[in-house]
């Protein structure tokens, strides 16, 4: 009986796995991409991988969402002042 | 190469990898049972060694060598980070104006610093003892002082952020795994094995050789690494502009 | 499987499935809500599974899952306030109504473990799981209001 909580958070990690690769917008990819990292996280806990959970959530839940939404922040911003100059 | 023919090529390497896995997945055994061959042993290593933890024991002891190359990879993508994302001389930097955070955002900040601070460390010291050690710990440190732009601004970040050190604490960690690695040679033994400290007592602090030492010098490494990193990134985001654009 | 187990797939189940649908459809505004909610919802989900499998030091997963998910937040409710401007996103009635559930999930799982350190770890992370929710709640409605540049 201990393989429901397996499947149902294969199924959440493959849902949101394809959620985050339909997104347009990376702002929402990478919200998209955390709520990922924390099923993965639950995933990797459950198959008792508590190790790699950890690395999961130390990487998925701040560092990867602060690089990608930095990016996002510095080409916006390359616009505007594009646009301005214009 | 025209397109029909690099489509084949790529159809035929598809069929390839999928007749390969299809015969590897065969071979594999029952799905969550309870023996492993692998297992087994690293489990008996790591007990003989007072490695409560066997993923710190397989990661630091069994397979260190293996981490030593993780961590320079790490080292590595952050060194061509910063090379990538230098000021170029036709850029500035402008100072951005301080921002403005609400009063109890920015105390949460302040309050829930020291205490990630506190829990990076715990990581990174029990990491023979329970899940975690070096790498996450150190994301988390890293992370901690990253709260400080959170909750104020990137110039109050700035001041608690002497990047020289940081970037020397870096390399020096990586020097250090190295320098535990040659210690065993020149005691007589192989590169990195744990050999040269007393084991200590089971489910201690000081148990497992080697272990807690080299997850210190890869929690440095990742910590400093990640606060390069994301310096960097901070720079080019908020305060780097082009010249022709100012 | 034990009740503990049952209760966090259960809690898995819904959470993660209300979650993943908040993120991916809607307005922005109402994605960053659910992004911060998914935190509160699985963080007692982890609680439960260590209690369910009996092994103490998986707690440490819902304490960096405590102290850094609120964290995530805050990096959306920074970088994010110019899409987010004049729409102050909010739920207060679902944000409270998942504080709730994480301290009685905390409450639980203290009253089986007993008196003792393990069971001042579970006050901490229960401490940080509610506060930081409640905080980052706040911040995603406008405390980022006119942050030019920084």
């Amino acid at each position: 009986m201990d393989e429901a909580v397996i499947l149902v958070a294969l199924l959440l990690v493959a849902g949101a796995a394809t959620a985050a690769v339909a997104q347009r917008d990376p702002a929402r990819q990478a919200l998209v991409l955390s709520v990922l990292g924390v099923l993965l996280a639950v995933l990797f806990t459950v198959l008792q991988a508590p190790d790699v959970g950890l690395s999961q959530l130390a990487v998925g839940a701040v560092l990867t969402p602060l690089l990608v939404m930095l990016s996002v922040r510095k080409i916006r911003r390359r616009g505007r002042d594009r646009d301005g100059a214009r | 190469m025209s397109r029909r023919l690099r489509l084949w090529l790529l159809a035929l390497g598809g069929a390839g990898l999928a007749a390969l896995l299809a015969a590897a997945c065969l071979d594999l055994p029952g799905f969550g049972g309870r023996a492993h061959p692998y297992g087994t042993r690293a489990v008996h290593a790591s007990l003989t060694r007072h490695t409560a933890n066997t993923i710190a024991s397989v990661n630091f002891d069994q397979r260190a060598y293996d981490t030593l190359g993780e961590t320079s990879i790490l080292f590595a993508a952050v060194l061509g980070c910063v090379v990538l994302l230098r000021q170029a001389r036709d850029e500035h930097r402008a100072r951005p104006e301080p921002a403005r955070v609400a009063l109890p955002v920015r105390r949460y900040a302040l309050l829930v610093m020291p205490v990630a601070l506190v829990c990076g460390l715990y990581v990174i010291a029990h990491g023979q003892l329970s899940p975690g050690g070096g790498f996450q710990g150190g994301v988390v440190t890293a992370t901690a002082l990253h709260l400080l732009y959170l909750g104020a601004d990137y110039h109050a970040l700035e001041r608690i952020r002497p990047l020289g050190v940081f970037e020397t604490t870096d390399a020096l960690a990586v020097c250090a795994y190295l320098v535990l690695g040659l210690a065993a040679l020149l005691a007589g033994t192989a590169f990195l094995a744990n050999t040269l400290l007393p084991y200590g007592t089971f489910n201690t602090l000081s148990s497992g050789g080697t272990v807690p030492l080299l997850n210190a010098a890869v929690g440095m490494e990742v910590a400093s690494a990640v606060v390069v990193l994301l310096a960097n990134f901070l720079d080019q985001a908020v305060e780097i502009e082009e010249e022709s654009a100012g | 499987m034990n009740g503990w187990v049952l209760a966090a797939t259960v809690e898995l189940a819904g959470g993660g499935a209300a979650a993943l649908w908040g993120v991916t459809t809607g307005p922005t505004a109402r994605r960053v809500v659910a992004q911060n909610l998914t935190t509160a919802a699985l963080c007692p989900a982890l609680l439960l599974l260590a209690q369910g499998y009996g092994r103490p030091s998986y707690v440490d997963l819902a304490l960096l899952l405590a102290l850094l998910g609120p964290v995530g937040t805050l990096v959306f409710a920074r970088l994010l306030h110019e899409d987010l401007e004049g729409q102050r996103p909010s739920a207060w009635g679902l944000t409270y109504a998942v504080a709730a559930m994480g301290a009685v999930v905390v409450a639980a799982v203290c009253a089986a473990t007993g008196p003792g350190r393990a069971m001042v770890k579970l006050l901490v992370i229960g401490a940080l799981l509610v506060g930081g929710n409640l905080i980052a709640s706040r911040a995603l409605s406008g405390a980022f209001r006119g942050v030019r540049g920084g």
